[in-house]
């Protein structure tokens, strides 16, 4: 007896002491290697698996449907889950998404019912809520929905932010190709949605594993829309305005969450031509039993001032009748391929990471997702660009349009996902994941693919080449930057890049890859090139001949990533030839002209992102307009720019060689010069909304932009999307003022008990910025960039 | 055996098999909890200022929520400025302090830092009650660093980082912040999203309620470089109160004093060395601001001085009214 006490004892006693040394030393020589990667941690255990052995999951649509006209009698609220320390349950959740759109929206957040989750919530934190609410979003007219009855919404959908589960093909029926036509429907290569048998026209009994040999996820490990994987979609036309209707239900329990992220979320629609109340404001955040409508109006920008009569028929949208619904505004602000996903403040690389990001694609006149449809190829009159889609939806076709978000992700001897919190120079995973699939493969037909590229990760920049298994390059064109489409396409190789130039995370590049070059069985890949040591940013570019040789040994997510095999294609090919529209050819989207004296006179704001703080050395920080460096405080305003005047503002990085990629949030803006030179040939003709400023290839350490902003107004941001400076804490809010407004919007906090505000205070140079025009260049101009 | 030596049999052979279990699998028994817990932190002991041996792991961190940032009692200008921010944030957290968040200040030069220097170094700040100094084994101190994602300082603690750690270690939540943050922000972390049972906290404007646009930057300035040592009326304080401080120095005197007083005490300059012993030998840092900001400076003291002599003065002749 005694003796197996003592056994027990010195057990516990001795395993846990060599268990912390081993881990305390492992730590120190982790954090000491050349390729600090995965950061602060061991290598990712692949549990045998082989690259390029399962299908690529195809994004599942979110599904759209109208707005109910008036309240449901016998609809419920979300109810609560029974452990403080589980999401809400998976047949709750199934049944929530049945049941239609209750309560209905309001104009102001609806504070007149409880969180229904408010017994539990008491339970669980142990101690009583005096109050609560049933919508998170922050109360009164200052969150309320700007010119709501103008731009109600038409349509709606919702999701349960949860953990992870699996899916039950709750929204098989709300996939516009419903598994029944081109390659989704039967026969199609995109018919069966997952590797292995029984997953025909459905998604019904998909989980959340990283490959079949992989364990799957702990409900706590990843948080998804719905809880569920495939990656979902957002199928929206502009023009259309869309209530998305955001529900939190992950635990109460604030640290049931297998060691990163948080409970509380706040989703922001990326370059979203949003209102502030719907644009996801980093300090708007919700709790766990509450939701939060987001109203996207959809309206191109410009709409008060252009195209007022919605004459023109380039501005409009599908109307799934082979007709345009013509609306007002400029044409040319029609916008794409964007993504949404979590922007908790401190914790956005936490929670992005975990699974908080979904895929948009903006549908209209020129880029109706429909091929061979009175196409701009046939008829300059015709507005519809007849990028490769397909043929069998009148728009939104996915046959050949395929949204791919690349992350690097890391996980721990068990398989879970894992992350270090600790290191805010940026986090890296060592292994690459296509729409959450490792190293996946995808059966393409013998023609002309579109390509959206999201770079989904937290910390990792790409440089993506595409070659055949014999190691040639396979030319290609990029059609979007950020989701614009450009005003011409850029054939790659070019003379400035022979691969896709450095994409930042955030960055998304739409190309074109024409399949039909090659022969039946060939297999093509994506393969990264450039290289990280540590998580502050991206070294060099990895020749492709020493990573296809096998010769590099270094960055682990350096290398092939995922695998397209050719198979035959009997239908024909009806999109339009990208080599047709490159410059000197046809126009796809023509940029906004920016009228010299409109230039010439804007506001110039400058904000150069660093390190070096007023008396601080380490955190992350902006100087704007010549002042300190400040880190984050979304109660302070940096900027206010003039309601619907070009700005010219300056991203800068000049010192210490750190790499930023900068956001600004709610518009676009267009490259002016890059170190006061053009910028290269695929910024010129584009609209970007991330701008890359460091040593990386294809930057610069100056950036110089024009951008204007219209429409709506509130608090916005714009920030570092190195998700772990953004969070420690290299953020900065702007607010647009309406014309004579002197009331300063206050800044929201929150607690279980609900939102309130706190004063604001704006820095001297808020309005006057740092001066006007572009900044006048000193040195010869020349016409052409090298790459770098 | 009878039934409860059975039950005891069982109850350690089960923990036998268990220990032997977590020793195999002890990442899988971690998960059910924080990963950022016992396994993580380096249980490693160090001294405080009144000569405890604490253990880091069971001692300073364990179910607690904490500030932790890392000084050295010989430092210019960061660590004096950073612990008077500390200081004002603690003050904000009101009765918390103490009770549950507790502040901490380890060494980063301990063959210096001796309890008696940390005591020394408490005293010149007025350090109340809640707030622990430590020191220990300069290897230890490197691990404790690094593992909360900091490059460690070394043999040169003036590099150390001076990022300050919010966290709540029952909960897994670590918050990375700066010191010079509005102190009203940290202390609503601590008391709010950090603290579970935090009803939130914060003046819970309405929207009624609110401010006019403001444009006080040399406000916010004062607020986050000066009130922690400073009023301007409201008497002396860590440093000497600033009302009329502009009657009593000259201009070049207060701009320079203001914006290097580290090397106007090296060089020995008479009024600066004669206030020393008047504030407890505690040396005002360089805040390193720029000329602009100091000008900012200057001119909200002498805005402020004047208002509160205006309602003095107001006040005064009230009196006499009602006499």
């Amino acid at each position: 007896m005694s003796t197996i006490r003592k056994l027990a004892r010195f057990a516990v006693a001795g395993c846990s002491t060599a268990v912390f040394a081993q881990i305390a030393l492992a730590q120190t020589a982790l954090d000491l290697r050349k390729y600090n990667v995965p950061t602060g941690m061991e290598a990712s255990p692949l549990f045998g698996a082989l690259p390029f052995t399962q299908k690529v999951l195809m994004f599942e649509e979110f599904g759209t449907q109208p707005m109910p006209q008036e309240e449901c009698d016998n609809c419920k609220v979300v109810v609560a889950p029974s452990d403080c320390n589980k999401s809400m349950s998976p047949d709750r959740i199934d049944a929530q998404l049945k049941q239609r759109l209750f309560p209905m929206p309001t104009r102001q957040a609806n504070l007149s019912r409880p969180n229904p989750w408010q017994a539990k919530i008491s339970e669980c934190l142990g101690w009583q809520l005096k109050t609560s609410y049933i919508e998170g979003r922050p109360p009164g007219e200052m969150y309320a929905h700007q010119r709501y009855d103008e731009f109600a919404p038409k349509v709606y959908f919702q999701s349960v932010q949860s953990g992870a589960r699996v899916n039950t093909g709750a929204r098989d029926a709300a996939q516009m190709h419903r598994y029944q036509v081109g390659e989704f429907g039967p026969g199609g290569l995109y018919h069966s949605t997952a590797s292995g048998s029984g997953f025909g026209g459905s998604t019904n009994g998909i989980e959340i594993r990283m490959h079949p040999k992989m364990p799957a996820q702990d409900t706590n490990s990843v948080w998804t829309f719905d809880g569920t994987l495939p990656p979902k979609l957002l199928m929206a036309r502009v023009g259309e305005p869309i209530l998305f209707r955001h529900y939190n239900g992950l635990p109460i329990n604030v640290a049931a969450n297998n060691g990163f992220g948080h409970h509380l979320i706040t989703t922001h629609e990326h370059n979203g031509h949003n209102p502030a109340e719907s644009d996801g404001f980093t300090g708007a955040y919700f709790y766990p039993g509450q939701y939060y409508d987001y109203r996207w109006p959809m309206q191109l920008a410009g709409r008060d001032t252009e195209n007022v009569n919605a004459t023109d028929p380039r501005a409009g949208m599908p109307d799934g009748a082979g007709g345009v619904i013509k609306i007002r505004g400029d044409w040319r602000e029609t916008e794409s391929t964007h993504w949404f996903h979590d922007h908790m403040i401190d914790y956005t690389a936490q929670n992005v990471y975990k699974g908080n990001a979904a895929m948009m694609n903006y549908y209209s006149a020129v880029d109706r997702g429909r091929e061979g449809f009175k196409c701009h190829y046939a008829d300059a009159n015709n507005a519809n660009l007849c990028l490769p889609s397909g043929t069998g939806l009148d728009w939104g076709n996915r046959d050949y349009d395929v949204n791919l978000l690349i992350a690097d992700k890391a996980w721990n001897a068990q398989g879970q996902l894992a992350f270090n919190i600790f290191n805010k120079d940026g986090f890296l995973g060592d292994q690459m994941t296509v729409n959450w699939a490792w190293k996946p493969y995808m059966d393409v037909r013998a023609r002309k693919y579109r390509l959206r590229l999201l770079n989904g990760s937290v910390s990792r920049y790409f440089k993506i080449a595409v070659v055949t298994d014999k190691g040639a390059r396979v030319p290609f064109h990029m059609i979007a930057n950020d989701g614009n489409i450009m005003e011409h396409a850029v054939p790659f190789p070019n003379a400035e890049s022979k691969d896709l130039p450095t994409q930042a995370i955030a960055e998304r590049f739409d190309i074109v890859v024409d399949f039909s070059k090659y022969p039946v069985g060939t297999k093509i890949y994506l393969v990264n090139t450039l290289e990280h040591r540590d998580g502050a940013g991206p070294k060099e570019e990895v020749p492709l001949s020493d990573i296809l040789s096998g010769k590099y040994k270094g960055d682990p997510a350096v290398g092939k990533f995922m695998e397209f095999r050719v198979q035959a294609y009997t239908g024909q090919d009806l999109s339009m030839n990208p080599a047709d529209y490159v410059a000197g050819k046809k126009k796809m989207i023509p940029l906004p002209k920016i009228p010299a004296a409109d230039l010439a006179k804007a506001r110039r704001r400058t904000f150069e992102f660093g390190r070096s703080g007023g008396t601080d050395e380490t955190p992350w920080t902006i100087k704007t307009d010549g002042g300190d460096g400040l880190s984050a405080d979304i109660h302070r305003v940096s900027a206010a720019p003039q309601m619907g005047a070009w700005e010219i503002w300056r991203i800068e990085s000049l010192s210490g060689g750190w790499s930023h990629p900068v956001h600004v949030h709610f518009e676009e803006g267009q490259i002016l010069t890059r170190d006061g030179r053009p910028p290269p040939i695929w910024e010129r003709y584009a609209r970007k909304d991330v701008y890359r400023v460091g040593p990386e290839p294809n930057s610069s350490g100056v950036v110089e932009i024009a951008i204007r902003f219209r429409e709506f107004a509130g608090s916005y941001v714009e920030h570092c999307h190195n998700t772990q400076h953004e969070d420690h804490a290299m953020l900065l809010r702007w607010d647009l003022l309406n014309p004579g407004q002197t009331v300063a919007i206050p800044t929201p906090e929150g607690g279980w008990e609900g939102m309130f505000y706190e004063p604001t205070y704006v820095l001297p140079t808020w309005r006057t910025g740092s001066g006007v025009g572009p900044t006048p260049t000193t040195t010869t101009t020349t016409t052409t960039t090298t790459t770098r | 055996m009878n039934p409860s030596r059975q039950a005891r049999f069982r109850y350690w052979a089960a923990a036998l098999l268990a220990a032997m279990g977590i020793c195999l699998m002890a990442p899988i028994a971690a998960l059910a909890q924080s990963p950022w817990g016992r396994d993580y932190w380096p249980n490693v002991t160090l001294t405080t200022h009144d000569d405890r041996q604490v253990k880091f792991y069971d001692d300073v961190l364990h179910g607690k929520i904490v500030v932790v940032n890392f000084i050295f009692t010989n430092c210019g200008d960061v660590c004096p400025l950073d612990t008077a921010q500390l200081k004002r944030v603690q003050e904000l957290i009101g009765d918390h302090a103490g009770r549950d968040v507790m502040f901490y200040s380890i060494s980063v030069d301990p063959a210096n830092d001796t309890p008696e220097a940390l005591r020394g170094f408490m005293k010149k700040f007025d350090i109340k009650a809640g707030w622990t100094f430590l020191t220990g084994r300069p290897e230890d101190i490197t691990l404790i660093q690094r593992k909360f994602g900091f490059e460690p300082a070394g043999d040169k603690p003036t590099a150390h980082s001076t990022t300050v750690m919010l966290a709540n270690v029952a909960t897994g939540q670590f918050v990375k912040r700066s010191p010079y943050d509005n102190p009203q922000m940290l202390a609503n972390l601590l008391t709010g999203q950090l603290n579970p049972n935090s009803r939130g906290s914060g003046s819970r404007q309405s929207y009624a309620n609110a401010v006019a646009v403001a444009t006080d930057e040399s406000a916010q300035l004062f607020r986050t470089r000066c009130a922690t040592c400073h009023t301007i009326g409201g008497g002396d304080g860590l440093g000497p109160d600033l009302l009329m401080v502009s009657s009593r120095r000259s201009p070049e005197w207060l701009a320079r004093f203001i914006r290097e007083p580290d090397r106007m005490l090296a060089e020995k300059d008479p009024v600066a060395m004669a206030m020393l012993p008047q504030f407890r030998n505690l040396a005002m840092p360089n805040l390193k601001l720029s000329e602009a900001n100091v000008a900012a400076l200057m001119a909200f003291i002498d805005a402020e001085s004047r208002k509160v002599m205006e309602e003095r003065a107001a006040a005064q002749h009230g009196q006499h009214h009602h006499h």
